[in-house]
């Protein structure tokens, strides 16, 4: 067999062009003018990322029914990353240098913007980010501004989310049922490295003694050590960092009854599967968010909110909330800058001052350590802690805007105080 | 006779690099992106293909030979800022270690066993690499300071000559005394070593120029990519597809593996309207081909002549 | 109270891991073949106890037996559209058919975990337990489905080793994992015993499958480590070994208990690999490897 082989490689030839020539012909031509285009790119088979592409359409419709942006249409480009940097990264360049987007929205997940973000100042692209967290993304602003200044970072950063948190948890853990003691368990990822700093930080002036840090692998299966540990210890509460994994400790928390509640950051507590993927376990969880169902965080919140679960069924993910805002204050920056170059859209997306649908939207400016981070506080995002309750979504903190008091499962022995 | 063949085949893959090599002028710097990580892929395969097809060896951890070469000279750069060149020779050398430490249980244990010796070697890079996230950037994946240019068709071009030379090369090296001897051994050592051949030398050679060549294109992909990641580079699934490229293009023909990374990108693309199942369908293809076609397209393309 | 932890977690989790290994292993013994969609084989089980459960509204135990039975037909699927076609192909060299079977059975895990996170997204699955709440056992709280999934495992390790010794096609399917080429003289066909092997494997990883995803939960991404766990369990036990996979199950279980609990839950998987490289260095044919 091998001696033909020489007889047929002028054959392999021939295939080999015509694979290359599927490939040239599979990828489509671009119009030069035309809309104006947003480039989505998101995990679209996780809960937390498939509400990006969703709410930008969403958003992007909304806009063109109301005569356009400068006279243009929106017109949102999606792209699937199965949750890999490297076909983000391809993604990426397919958006800049063939779909000839003016603009990206993309991932929920600090690693993948990490490996996006130096591509946004080599090919000059602005991207913003709908749900990453990690300060890296804007610390690395501040190193190299002028290559760099392309990425923002429309959602919170971990050390803004600890601050919210430890708010919350002075207001609701400290003031109002009287606990001293704590654990942090978060998981191994780049969002949680600042978060775990400035919890340790936040959390002693909040009133909560840290009486130890547990930092699990995003691969863990089973929790059982972790809690047996954290219960050892005798905390009066657990405060969380998790993201990437949920549904296995929530249920395992529930399933060995481990008598401490949860409290804190767990991403995909945010979603309203959430109680079906855990079979009710989450009863009980308490958890940070930008926003929920019921929420009138603004005037925006419950419209958009409605829009969505009309058009798509469900409720939109965290990073909906953060993506839908995201294509009306880019379209409002490309509105004032009158243009699309890049440079220009920067600037107007600096002055950027938007009441989006989780509080009012304002960018760090280019002299803080983390330019291009949203500003947090009473004036712009405050965030929420809410509880699951019965299958149901309630706030509890900041007060003005709670739903809601809180409870916890009968396995649950809240602090000495009651 | 042999060797007019070869040099034959070599001259025909030689006209079609350089008929490639003018593509940039015909399609989107897309395309070109997309080729160029299926050409740095291609190299996997090939020297997969070398260790498999050639020595025998069941290697399900091609990802632990990049992975090292990769990732020596990402945190090199990282770390110093080394030149380009330098890391990437760094890295290369770190991958040759690297085969080493892989060919030794080669020699003492076989088939399933040595597959899975390979694949902890995978795992334990894997664990490594989250455990020591301060040096490597753990699961967030690293990020290097330099890429190679930003140029897509002068990186195009690298890929294209990178790949075009080291397929000369494992592909003569194939035909060579020493490929035959290599092939001897991997289906019966035993009798190869009655033959006279140093077949513990010629294995160790096999692992060694596979592990350079994995090293070499997985350094240079983290200067293309401007980033090296688990999920990139190291993760079994990439594995997997370099495995499956080998066996789709065709065992035991070092350039069939180039046919068959260029056919698994390409499908990918062709799929994408498909969405979320454009993976899967493309797997499913991969599977079929596997299936009914087990010679891949080389052996597709040979069917013919062996009937007559 | 440490101690009585590891010795309970352990328990559990070597059991999952036995039952999920067995099957690994009878199918090698049989038939020689590595079945790399394992993983995948058993994350659909779950899932599909899951969805039952979730978007049919029915009973856990309804759920379950939907979860085995699911189990059961793809393990038949992969051996007929899969395994089989290769086995029996001419076109494929006798030593090169192993290489074959890996890389069809690898795809065909990856297709089955790209079909499930098309239609139930990445993320993690729990089972509704059979039986909820804690019992105290020498002052450990244990959740009393830990200590079903153990009974339950042993209760199928049990009915197999009657069916494998008491019966007469259990002792053909013993005798072929033994001597595959023996049997046939004895007026049995091979064809037969495999898919009799193939179903009983179904079961088992239907079982495993329902059983850790009330345990722990899992994920499409749980697909390769489920198959990297089976394949150095039964590597470690001896290939085609049935009773060294069941040995090595505990192994593996306490060693990854134990560093979990008295080293970190990070390196739990750590240790098993290591032993894992030093029993092929030291022994490669496994703790109890006839070979």
């Amino acid at each position: 067999m091998k001696t033909q082989l020489w007889r047929v490689a002028p054959k392999f030839a021939t295939y080999a062009a015509a694979a290359i020539f599927a490939l040239a012909m599979a990828s489509p031509g671009h119009a030069q003018s035309g809309p104006i285009k947003i480039g989505v790119i998101a995990e679209a088979q996780a809960v937390a990322g498939s509400s990006i592409p969703q709410a930008a359409q969403l958003a992007a419709d909304e806009i063109n029914a109301s005569g356009g942006v400068n006279g243009q249409k929106i017109e949102i480009v999606s792209y699937d990353n199965h949750s890999s940097a490297a076909e983000s990264v391809r993604a990426f360049q397919r958006a800049a240098n063939e779909d000839h987007v003016n603009a990206v929205i993309a991932s929920y997940i600090s690693e993948v913007v990490l490996a996006l973000e130096p591509w946004t100042g080599r090919l000059k692209t602005v991207m913003v980010t709908p749900g990453a967290a990690s300060d890296v993304i804007t610390q690395n602003i501040a190193k190299d501004y002028d290559h760099l200044k392309y990425t923002f970072h429309g959602y919170l950063t971990s050390t803004s989310i600890a601050d919210l948190v430890c708010a919350a948890a002075k207001d609701l853990l400290a003031t109002q049922l009287h606990l001293k003691s704590t654990v942090v368990m978060s998981e191994d990822a780049a969002w949680t490295t600042p978060l775990d700093a400035e919890y340790l930080k936040c959390l002693p002036e909040a009133g909560l003694k840290v009486l130890d840090h547990i930092r699990l692998s995003p691969d863990t299966t089973d929790f059982t050590p972790i809690f047996n540990k954290i219960e050892g210890q005798k905390p009066d509460v657990i405060l969380t960092g998790i993201s990437h994994v949920g549904v296995q400790p929530t249920v395992q928390w529930k399933q060995q009854e481990v008598p401490i509640p949860m409290f804190g950051i767990s991403s995909q507590a945010t979603n309203s599967s959430f109680w079906n993927d855990t079979n009710g376990a989450v009863e009980g969880v308490l958890y940070q968010a930008v926003s929920g169902p019921d929420v009138a965080v603004t005037p925006k919140t419950l419209p958009f909110v409605n829009a969505f679960k009309t058009k798509f069924g469900n409720f939109p993910s965290y990073a909906g909330y953060t993506a839908y805002d995201e294509v009306y204050y880019i379209a409002d920056a490309i509105k004032r800058a009158g243009s699309t170059d890049p440079d220009k859209l920067v600037t107007a997306m600096e002055q950027t001052d938007w009441i989006g649908t989780i509080g009012r939207i304002q960018f760090k400016g280019k002299d803080t350590g983390n330019p291009h981070a949203l500003k947090v506080g009473p004036d712009t995002i405050t965030g929420l802690m809410l509880q699951w309750q019965n299958g149901k979504q309630v706030n509890l903190w900041p007060e003005k805007l709670a739903n809601g008091k809180m409870k916890f499962p009968s396995f649950i022995k809240v602090g000495s105080a009651q | 006779m042999l060797k007019s063949q070869t040099l034959r085949i070599l001259l025909i893959g030689l006209a079609v690099v350089v008929a490639a090599s003018f593509l940039p002028l015909g399609v989107s710097g897309y395309v070109l992106g997309l080729l160029t990580v299926a050409y740095y892929f291609g190299v996997f395969s090939m020297a997969w293909d070398l260790l498999f097809g050639f020595a025998g060896e069941v290697n399900f951890g091609p990802t632990f030979l990049i992975g090292t070469g990769a990732y020596t000279a990402g945190i090199l750069d990282n770390l110093y800022g080394l030149p380009i060149w330098v890391c990437v020779l760094a890295g290369t050398l770190a991958a040759v270690v690297g085969g080493l430490i892989l060919a030794l249980p080669a020699l003492r244990v076989r088939g399933p066993y040595f597959g899975l010796t390979t694949l902890v070697a995978v795992l334990m890079l894997q664990n490594f690499i989250v455990v020591d996230a301060g040096l490597t950037g753990g699961e967030i994946g690293l990020t290097v300071p330099d890429v190679l240019t930003i140029s897509e068709v002068v990186n195009y071009q690298i890929a294209l000559w990178f790949m075009a030379v080291s397929g000369a090369i494992l592909f003569a090296l194939s035909r060579s005394p020493v490929g035959l001897i290599l092939q001897a051994s991997g289906q019966d050592d035993v009798q190869a070593g009655a033959l006279g051949f140093n077949v513990t030398k010629h294995k160790l050679f096999a692992f060694i120029i596979s592990a350079f060549f994995s090293g070499l294109a997985g350094a240079l992909l983290v200067f293309y990519f401007g980033s090296a990641s688990i999920g990139t580079l190291i993760d079994v699934t990439v594995g997997v597809q370099i495995i499956i490229a080998a066996v789709l293009g065709g065992r035991r023909t070092i350039l069939g593996a180039v046919l068959g990374a260029v056919f698994l990108i390409a499908m990918s693309e062709v799929l994408r309207p498909l969405g979320d199942l454009s993976n899967f369908t493309v797997f499913a293809l991969a599977l079929v081909v596997v299936l009914v076609f087990p010679n891949g397209f080389f052996g597709l393309l040979t069917r013919h002549k062996e009937s007559v | 109270m440490l101690f009585w932890q590891i010795l309970i977690d352990g328990f559990a989790v070597g059991s999952l891991y036995a039952l999920g290994a067995m099957g690994f292993a009878l199918i090698f013994g049989v038939s020689g073949v590595l079945n790399l969609s394992h993983g995948a084989l058993m994350v659909a089980a779950v899932v599909a106890a899951w969805a039952a459960g979730n978007d049919l509204h029915v009973g856990p135990y309804a759920g379950a037996a939907i979860g085995v039975l699911v189990g059961l037909v793809a393990s038949l699927v992969t051996y007929f559209a899969v395994v089989r076609p290769l086995q029996n192909s001419q076109k494929i060299r006798e030593d090169e058919k192993e290489i074959f079977i890996l890389t069809a059975t690898l795809l065909w895990g990856i297709m089955i975990q790209e079909l499930i996170a098309y239609f139930y997204t990445n993320n993690a699955k729990t089972v509704s337990p059979i039986v909820g709440g804690v019992i105290n056992i020498a002052g450990v709280r244990t959740p009393a489905n830990e200590l079903f999934t153990a009974i339950v495992c042993w209760i199928v390790i049990g009915v197999l080793w009657l069916l494998v010794n008491r019966t007469r096609a259990g002792k053909a399917v013993l005798a072929a994992s033994m001597n595959p080429r023996g049997v046939t003289l004895l007026g049995i066909e091979l064809p037969q015993i495999y898919i009799a092997v193939w179903a009983i494997y179904g079961v088992l990883i239907g079982v495993a499958g329902v059983l850790l995803g009330m345990f722990l939960g899992v994920s499409s991404y749980s697909v390769g480590p489920l198959t990297a766990s089976a394949f150095s369990i039964v590597v470690l036990g001896g290939l085609g070994s049935v009773s060294g996979a069941l040995i090595a199950a505990y192994v593996v279980g306490y060693l990854e208990t134990m560093t979990a609990y008295l080293i970190s839950p990070a390196y739990r998987t750590i240790p098993a690999l290591l032993l894992l490289v030093v029993v092929m260095y030291v022994r490669p044919r496994g703790l109890l490897g006839r070979r």
